[in-house]
């Protein structure tokens, strides 16, 4: 479904953001890139929907080459491709309502200028809402919404776009535990759907509970393929591997 | 071997600390020829220089003010003395403090050679103190003369204070009687003014005299006394006596230190004793002199009319407050297309759009460096005095103002929900529209609030340079001395300035 080749991408200032990676996702998966803060996970992940330019390699979609594809078709391809955000990147001063319409964005035409949506997405809207739990808060602004809420909130909108594969950038980084597996648990539903599900995450116990598979990434390149069974079994060396040299292991019990 | 360790141990020095390459005599000589040469050899750049400058610009500013006080003298010497004597406090106090930082910069200059002793910020709160006696004389700072000069200040102060008094006067109905009275008894004595019933009527016996006049040593001789009667009056109410000259002015007579005034009897009849006058007659006046005495009284009191400074006020506050929102509508409008220009996020694109960054930026700094005030001076002589102008002058600098601030906003904003409503597949115009533009709302509308309450400040004195408004009324009525009628210009300035600073706070924090 999704293949990148080579990709690197080295910013302005000269960092080297991602070195010459290389991975493919299967329809159905739920594949989870773990790793330390800089070591390129958000880059990889901007870059799968060209939020962020490649500098070289290619990002292969259903079999066409999308590095470098013109406005029109890159925005058919975003438009099959949710992403929620750790700091839920909501638009604060528009209600909940409007914040999941935009989920249609790449669906509507000229109507949108004028904030004016079909019933039929404002119905979508409503079953998305209902969904997560908050259609209560539809018209409330977005920011007098508490942090759990306002990433339901992102996911409603993701669903909105019907996504074939969901973009998830440390979703759960700002929530407590049990929100975290409460939105971890909607991917989860999204996946049994049969959405692809990309997902960053920090924590080995979550990943260890959601992962169907694993990319362990560390200064831009990758260092750690594994599969369900083998993140359950990894060792300390490859944990030092992924997370350096000073990393110590904290796990609360395995399984 | 480091000369400047005598006391401490090389290898208590912390890294980076500059070492001293003199020895602390040697610092305090440098010092006592050139102030802070001492800091500098020390390792003190920062320090030592800051010493070097301000002893040369106090110095400087000294000798300049020695100069204009004394420059028809001729030599450093006398020059001095002279400045000296006019201004003691000022020169003398000044020297003192020259002297004691030159003396504490050398006892400085060796403390800086001891990594212990830097620092110390004593000197710099001494030549801070010279700098303060310095602008005390410069700024012509003179408090003997406002205690001496505030009792002539306060009646023109306190009617601008309080000018009411100016704002309405009441219509009033009078009824007069008045007669011919001749000065000085030779030639034909005018006659006896004839009695219509129903009217009122006057008459003084006799109806010639001499006016009051002063004699060499100053001391007043009373004039003739006439004795007037006056009948068909309204009864039981004060009347006045009035005196015109030949030329036709008209004034009322005092005699024992009041205005004179009568009170009518019961019939509307009144009878007094009136002693002529004080009144010069001009050197070149030729043939018999008359003069008039005339009896009036107030019949009714009628309704209030609005005097012309309030009037006009009134009308001058209306025209000043639609200055100001007319300069703050036209800035909003050509300012935000100007404030993409000026946006560094929205601009990084090529380097032609750099170009046109920086360009834009630094016009509007140049615009916004100069005051309104004075961009009302050059509108006037391009489009004449008048409102216009003013509102030409409020106009520029409100776009280049509001440019800026509306700038700031757009390169403040969160990319987060723009990169968000970008991966649903939005096009560019979505994304502004859904993203981009909710961000700025409520940041543009502040400062556009903020500006049209800064505008209306401005639009009220911007008629003081010929701009219109109530600030042209005001410099008009204060140049003619009227200080009520300034006064109530001043008033309504800040009453409406107060309602306006709420309305626009109020109308800030609910929305924003």
């Amino acid at each position: 479904m999704l293949e990148i080749k080579n990709l690197t991408k080295v910013y302005d200032d000269g960092t080297v953001a991602l070195r010459d990676v290389s991975f493919s996702v299967s329809p159905g998966e739920f594949l989870v890139i773990i790793g330390l803060s800089g070591s390129g996970k958000s880059t990889l992940l901007r870059c799968i929907n060209r939020l962020i330019e490649p500098t070289e390699g290619s990002i292969i979609w259903d079999g066409d080459d999308i590095t470098a594809t013109e406005t029109s078709k890159l925005r058919h391809v975003r438009r099959q491709i949710g992403m929620i955000f750790q700091h839920f990147n909501l638009v604060k001063r528009s209600s909940v309502m409007t914040n999941v319409l935009a989920g249609r964005l790449g669906y509507t035409g000229a109507s949108s200028l004028f904030y004016q949506f079909s019933e039929d997405d404002r119905n979508m809207a409503r079953k998305a809402l209902e969904r997560v739990g908050i259609a209560d808060q539809a018209h409330k602004r977005a920011d007098e919404l508490s942090g759990g809420q306002q990433q339901r909130v992102g996911i409603a909108r993701a669903l909105m776009q019907n996504p074939r594969m969901v973009l998830a950038d440390e979703p759960v980084a700002s929530l407590d535990p049990v929100l975290a597996h409460v939105i971890l648990g909607y991917l989860e539903e999204m996946n049994r759907e049969g959405k692809t599900v990309l997902c960053s995450l920090h924590y080995l116990d979550l990943v260890q509970r959601y992962a169907s598979r694993v990319i362990g990434l560390r200064d831009g390149q990758i260092v750690y393929r594994g599969t369900r069974e083998e993140i359950r079994r990894m060792t300390d060396d490859e944990f030092r591997e992924i997370y350096g040299e000073d990393a110590v292991r904290v796990s609360a019990g395995r399984g | 071997m480091n000369l400047s360790n005598t006391m401490g141990s090389p290898k208590g020095r912390k890294a980076g600390e500059k070492t001293s390459r003199i020895p602390a005599p040697a610092a305090r000589c440098a010092s006592f020829f050139l102030p802070g040469l001492g800091q500098i050899l020390a390792g003190q750049l920062k320090r030592g220089v800051l010493l070097l400058g301000a002893m040369a610009s106090i110095l400087t500013i000294l000798f300049w003010r020695v100069h204009l006080l004394a420059h028809r003298e001729v030599g450093a010497a006398a020059k001095y003395i002279k400045a000296l004597g006019r201004r003691p406090l000022f020169v003398g106090l000044l020297s003192l403090f020259t002297v004691v930082i030159w003396v504490w910069n050398i006892h400085d200059a060796g403390n800086q050679t001891k990594p212990s002793r830097r620092g110390g910020a004593g000197i710099f709160i001494c030549i801070l103190v010279a700098f303060f006696i310095l602008g005390w004389q410069i700024s012509q700072i003179d408090l003997y003369k406002m205690v001496t000069e505030l009792p002539d200040a306060i009646p023109p102060l306190s009617k601008v204070l309080w000018p009411w008094k100016a704002a309405v006067t009441r219509e009033v109905e009078e009824i007069s009687a008045g007669l011919n009275i001749l000065i000085g008894c030779e030639g034909e004595v005018p006659p006896i003014p004839e009695e219509v019933p129903g009217k009122p009527y006057l008459n003084a016996e006799p109806r010639c005299g001499e006016l009051s006049r002063l004699d060499e040593n100053n001391k007043v001789i009373r004039g003739s006394v006439l004795h007037l009667t006056g009948r068909g009056f309204v009864p039981n109410t004060e009347a006045q006596i009035w005196w015109a000259d030949p030329l036709g002015n008209k004034f009322r007579p005092r005699q024992a230190g009041e205005y004179v005034t009568v009170m009518t009897g019961p019939d509307g009849a009144f009878t007094f004793d009136l002693i002529m006058p004080y009144r010069l007659i001009p050197p070149t006046a030729k043939g018999p002199q008359i003069h008039k005495v005339e009896a009036r009284q107030v019949t009714a009191l009628g309704n209030l009319i609005i005097n012309d400074p309030l009037k006009l006020t009134l009308e001058r506050m209306a025209e000043t407050i639609f200055m100001g929102m007319m300069a703050t509508l036209f800035g909003i409008i050509f300012a935000i297309p100007i404030s993409f220009l000026a946006s560094r996020n929205l601009m990084s694109g090529s380097l032609a759009t750099m170009a046109l960054y920086y360009i834009t930026r630094t016009i509007l700094n140049i615009i916004r460096a100069i005051e309104p005030l004075i961009w009302a001076l050059i509108a006037v002589v391009w489009v004449g005095l008048g409102p216009f102008a003013g509102i030409i002058a409020l106009t520029v600098h409100s776009i280049a103002a509001l440019g800026k601030l509306y700038s700031e906003a757009i390169e403040n904003i969160d990319q987060g929900p723009i990169e968000a409503i970008q991966a649903t597949g939005a096009t560019r115009l979505q994304t502004i529209l859904y993203a981009v533009v909710p961000q700025m709302i409520p940041p543009f509308v502040s400062f556009s609030i903020y500006r049209w309450d800064i505008n209306v400040r401005m639009s009220t004195i911007i008629g003081l340079v010929g701009g219109g408004g109530i600030g042209f009324l005001l410099v008009q009525y204060i140049r003619l001395l009227d200080y009520r009628a300034a006064g109530i210009a001043v008033w309504f300035i800040a009453i409406t300035v107060a309602i306006l600073d709420y309305a626009s706070a109020e109308i800030r924090r609910r929305f924003v």
